[in-house]
C-alpha cells in the first residue's frame, strides 16, 4: 500500500502479505520524506533550526519546536522567563488539541464517515486562527527562541482563547456522540489493532497507542518539563488496547488539554513580564551565521554542553539530543520520533487482521510522515 | 537512585569495563562503557534496575571515533538514563539491544543508514531512509553538504 | 457531488509532442491519431465523430477549432481533479483548502485516489530522490490533458531543504510544471488562487 494511497496520510509505504484476505505479515517502508534534517541543522544556527522543527512534524509544529527549544536550552544553559514557558505550554496544548483534531477529522475520513472530516477542520482552523495572531502563521510558526518566545501575547488574546476553548469543550461532546453512536465506527473500530501493554513497552511504543493499553505513563506526569509541574490535570487512560481506546484516549486528552490551557491563560493573564531572557550571548541574537572571515572570530569561547529532552507529543514520545561543542551550531541534534517506532511495532499489532482494516488501524497510530523520517 | 548509587552498583558488577558515569542535569546519568559489555549491561538495566522502556538509539560522528548513545527509560523510578559507548572508525561495531528491547529495531537501522554503524545480531540491518544501495553514509563529517549540482529543467514543449 | 465526470481527451490530433511526456508508447494506447481516450471516456470516443461529423456538415473544418475544441477545454479546466497525494506540510494545507472554510471543491476540484481518474497532480510538499521515481511513475500514469502544479517552495525549489542530500530541488527537475505556488506552506487560499490561475492558463493555451 505505496507512497501515494489515501490511507497514509503522507509518504510511506506498507508491504502487506495476506492470504486471502487475512493479513500474515507486514513491512513499513519509510525514507520517502527523509529530508535530512539532522544533517542540515549541523549548519544552522539555533534559531535558525526553529524553522525545520515546524517542518519536521507539520501537524503538531509547537509542539517540537518546543521538544528542541528545551534541549538547545540546556545545551547552551540559557533560562527562559517564566513567562515565555508558560506561552510555550499554552501553544503546546492548543497545538496537541489542532493535532488532534487533525487526526480526528483523518481518521474518520479514511472509515468513510465524511462530517467529522469537516467539524474537525473548521474547529482546527478556528486554533490556527489563534495561532495566527500571536505567531503569525497557520502551520509553520517559527515562534520560540532559545532564552524565550519571539513575542509576546496580543491584547485581548486570552479572552479570545477561552471562548475558542470553551466552544471546543462543546464540540467534544458532539463529537463523541457522533462516532460512538455510530455502528459504522463501532463495527470497524472495537476490538481492532489490539497491541497490549507489556507488548507495548517492549517494542517501545509510547503516547496514546500506549495509554490506550492501560499504561499511565505520561511525560508531563512523570518527568515534568517546562512549568508541568505546576499544573493540573490527568492522564487519559483506556483499558481496551484497541483503535476505540485510542479514540477515547485522545477525545480526554483534548478535554485535559483543554484544562491546562484554561490554566495557563489565567496565570498569564495576572502575570505580566518578559519573554526572551536577558542574558544572551551576541551571537545568539544574530539572524545569519556570518560567512566569511567574521566565522572564526565568533568561534570556539562559549561553553559546551549536552541538552536532552523528552517530550509527551500528540503522538507519542518525542525526543530531542543536542550535542554542543562550543560553537554557534550544534555539532549534532538527534531526535526521537514517536511515529516511526509506532509504526514499526505494526508487525505486532496487525498481522491477524483483514485488509480493511489496515485503514483503522493504521490511521490510529497516527503518523505524520514529516517526524518520522525527518 | 541517585548518580552514585548507580556508579557502584555498576563497577561492583563489571568492574573497569564501565568507564565512567557521569551527572547529566535531569538524568539519572550518563554511563560509559566499553562495547564488549554491550549485551550484559543491556540486560542489568533491564532486569535488575527496571528500565524496560529504550527511548532512543543514535550514533555521533566524532571523527577518530563513533559513539552509540542509548536512553532508557524506568518506569518504577520515572528517570532516563544515557548509556554511550565509543568506536573505532574503522570497525563501528557493537552487539545489538535488539534481543533486550525490541524497539531498537528501527533506530538501529536508522543508525546504520546514517552514521555507518553495525549492530551485530540485529534481524534486518539494512538502510531504512536512503534507498538500497546508496553508497554513502549522510551524517559522517566526511560527508560535506553541497548545493545541489544544476539539474536541467524540464519543459513542457506546446 | 457531479460524480465520474470523465477526462474529456481532446479532439483530435496526437498528444502533445516533446519532452518527457511525449515518449509514451502509442502502440500501446491507440493507433497514431486516434484519440487518446481512458476506458472511462468510451462515450466520449463515440461523442466526438458524430458531433464532428454532425458539426462539420455544418461548419466544415472550423467545427473542431471553434466549437468542440473550446468546450472540452471549458469542460476541462473546470473540473481539475487532483491526485490525493499528499508529500509533507503543504499537504495539510491542501487538506485544510477542501475543508468548509476554503471549499476547494466548489471550483470543481475533487481528488481522486487513482491517477488514472486524474488530470492535476499538485505536489505538494519535499521531493525526495527516493520517492522520484515513483512521482513520475504517476505523472506518467495520468492521462492526457495533464498538468501539474508544484505547491510550496520545497516543490518549487526544494524549499528549506534545498542543500539536504536526499532532496530533489524542485519537482520540475522530474515533470514539467506549470503552475508555482510560493510558499511555506501556502495559505490555501494561495493554493486555490493557483487553480485559478492554471484555469486561465489552460484557457490560454487552448487545450
Amino acid at each position: 500500500m505505496g507512497p501515494q494511497h489515501p490511507m497514509t496520510h503522507g509518504l510511506w509505504n506498507l508491504r502487506v502479505r495476506i492470504e486471502g484476505e487475512v493479513i500474515k505479515d507486514v513491512e513499513p517502508e519509510m525514507g520517502f520524506l527523509h529530508r535530512g534534517i539532522e544533517k542540515i541543522s549541523e549548519d544552522r544556527h539555533y534559531n535558525e533550526i526553529i524553522t525545520l522543527m515546524d517542518r519536521t512534524c507539520y501537524v503538531a509544529g509547537l509542539n517540537w519546536e518546543h521538544l528542541f527549544i528545551v534541549a538547545a536550552e540546556q545545551a547552551l544553559h540559557i533560562e527562559p522567563p517564566e513567562r515565555a514557558e508558560y506561552i510555550r505550554v499554552l501553544s503546546a496544548e492548543l497545538q496537541r488539541i489542532a493535532s488532534h483534531l487533525m487526526w480526528y477529522a483523518a481518521f474518520c475520513q479514511d472509515l468513510g464517515l465524511t462530517t467529522p472530516f469537516l467539524y474537525g477542520m473548521r474547529d482546527r482552523d478556528l486554533i490556527l486562527d489563534l495561532f495566527q495572531s500571536y505567531t503569525g502563521a497557520r502551520l509553520t510558526y517559527e515562534y520560540m527562541r532559545v532564552g524565550g518566545v519571539r513575542n509576546d501575547l496580543p491584547l485581548g488574546f486570552t479572552d479570545r482563547c477561552r471562548k475558542v476553548v470553551d466552544w471546543l469543550m462543546d464540540r467534544f461532546v458532539e463529537y463523541d456522540r457522533l462516532c460512538l453512536s455510530s455502528t459504522i465506527f463501532n463495527e470497524r473500530c472495537n476490538g481492532l489493532g489490539v497491541l497490549l501493554a507489556p507488548e507495548a513497552v517492549a517494542y517501545g511504543v509510547t503516547g496514546p497507542m500506549l495509554r490506550s493499553a492501560g499504561s499511565h505513563r505520561d511525560i508531563r506526569k512523570d518527568r515534568p518539563y517546562s512549568v508541568y509541574n505546576k499544573l493540573q490535570f490527568e492522564v487519559a487512560t483506556a483499558n481496551t488496547a484497541d483503535v476505540t481506546g485510542r479514540y477515547l484516549v485522545r477525545m480526554e486528552e483534548m478535554r485535559q488539554a483543554v484544562k491546562i490551557s484554561r490554566q495557563c491563560l489565567d496565570w498569564l493573564d495576572d502575570n505580566p513580564g518578559p519573554v526572551m531572557a536577558s542574558q544572551l550571548p551576541r551571537w545568539l541574537g544574530a539572524p545569519y551565521a556570518p560567512v566569511g572571515n567574521e566565522a572564526y572570530l565568533l568561534k570556539r569561547n562559549y561553553p559546551t554542553g549536552l541538552g536532552f529532552s523528552m517530550m509527551e507529543e500528540p503522538h507519542g514520545e518525542a525526543g530531542a539530543y543536542i550535542v554542543n561543542d562550543g560553537g554557534e551550531h550544534p555539532y549534532r541534534v538527534k531526535f526521537r520520533s514517536p511515529v516511526l517506532i509506532n509504526i514499526w511495532a505494526a508487525k505486532r499489532y496487525l498481522p491477524g487482521y483483514r485488509v480493511a482494516d489496515i485503514p483503522p488501524i493504521m490511521g490510529s497510530v497516527d503518523v505524520c510522515v514529516g517526524e518520522c523520517d525527518r | 537512585m541517585k548518580t552514585s548509587e548507580l556508579a557502584a552498583s555498576l563497577t561492583a558488577k563489571f568492574g573497569g569495563r564501565i568507564l565512567g558515569v557521569d551527572e547529566f542535569p535531569g538524568l539519572l546519568g550518563r554511563v560509559r562503557f566499553d562495547p564488549a559489555i554491550a549485551t550484559e549491561l543491556f540486560r542489568t538495566f533491564r532486569d535488575d534496575l527496571g528500565f524496560v522502556h529504550l527511548s532512543m538509539v543514535g550514533a555521533t560522528d566524532w571523527v577518530d571515533h563513533r559513539e552509540v548513545f542509548y536512553a532508557l527509560w524506568s518506569d518504577t523510578d520515572r528517570v532516563y538514563v544515557m548509556l554511550s559507548t565509543n568506536l573505532p572508525p574503522d570497525a563501528p561495531t557493537v552487539a545489538s539491544a535488539v534481543p533486550i528491547w525490541p524497539s531498537a529495531n528501527a533506530h538501529e537501522r536508522e543508525a546504520w543508514d546514517l552514521v555507518g554503524v553495525r549492530f551485530e545480531g540485529h534481524p534486518d540491518l539494512r538502510r531504512i531512509f536512503m534507498p538500497e544501495g546508496y553508497a554513502y553514509h549522510p551524517l559522517l563529517r566526511s560527508f560535506k553538504i553541497h548545493e545541489p549540482e544544476d539539474l536541467e529543467v524540464k519543459v513542457r514543449s506546446d | 457531488m457531479s460524480g465520474q465526470t470523465p477526462v474529456p481527451p481532446k479532439a483530435v490530433g496526437p498528444p502533445a509532442a516533446g519532452g518527457a511526456i511525449g515518449d509514451m508508447p502509442l502502440e500501446v494506447i491507440g493507433q497514431p491519431g486516434v484519440p487518446f481516450v481512458e476506458i472511462e471516456t468510451l462515450r466520449a470516443r463515440e461523442f466526438i465523430p458524430a458531433a464532428k461529423e454532425a458539426l462539420s456538415s455544418l461548419l466544415k473544418e472550423q467545427a473542431e477549432e471553434k466549437l468542440i475544441r473550446p468546450v472540452f477545454n471549458w469542460a476541462g479546466r473546470n473540473s481539475l481533479f487532483p491526485l490525493h497525494w499528499g508529500l509533507a506540510c503543504c499537504a495539510i494545507e491542501f487538506a485544510a483548502a477542501f475543508g468548509a472554510r476554503w471549499d476547494a471543491e466548489r471550483f470543481g476540484v475533487v481528488p481522486r485516489s487513482s491517477p488514472r481518474q486524474c488530470d492535476l497532480l499538485i505536489v505538494n510538499g519535499t521531493v525526495t530522490w527516493k520517492v522520484a521515481h515513483k512521482l513520475i511513475a504517476l505523472f506518467e500514469q495520468m492521462p492526457e490533458p495533464k498538468w501539474a502544479i508544484a505547491m510550496g517552495n520545497c516543490a518549487t525549489g526544494g524549499g528549506p531543504f534545498r542543500t539536504a542530500y536526499s532532496v530533489v530541488p524542485g519537482v520540475d527537475k522530474l515533470i514539467p510544471v506549470d503552475i508555482y505556488i510560493a510558499g511555506c506552506p501556502p495559505r490555501p487560499e494561495n493554493m486555490l488562487d493557483g487553480i485559478l490561475q492554471l484555469e486561465r492558463l489552460i484557457k490560454e493555451r487552448g487545450e
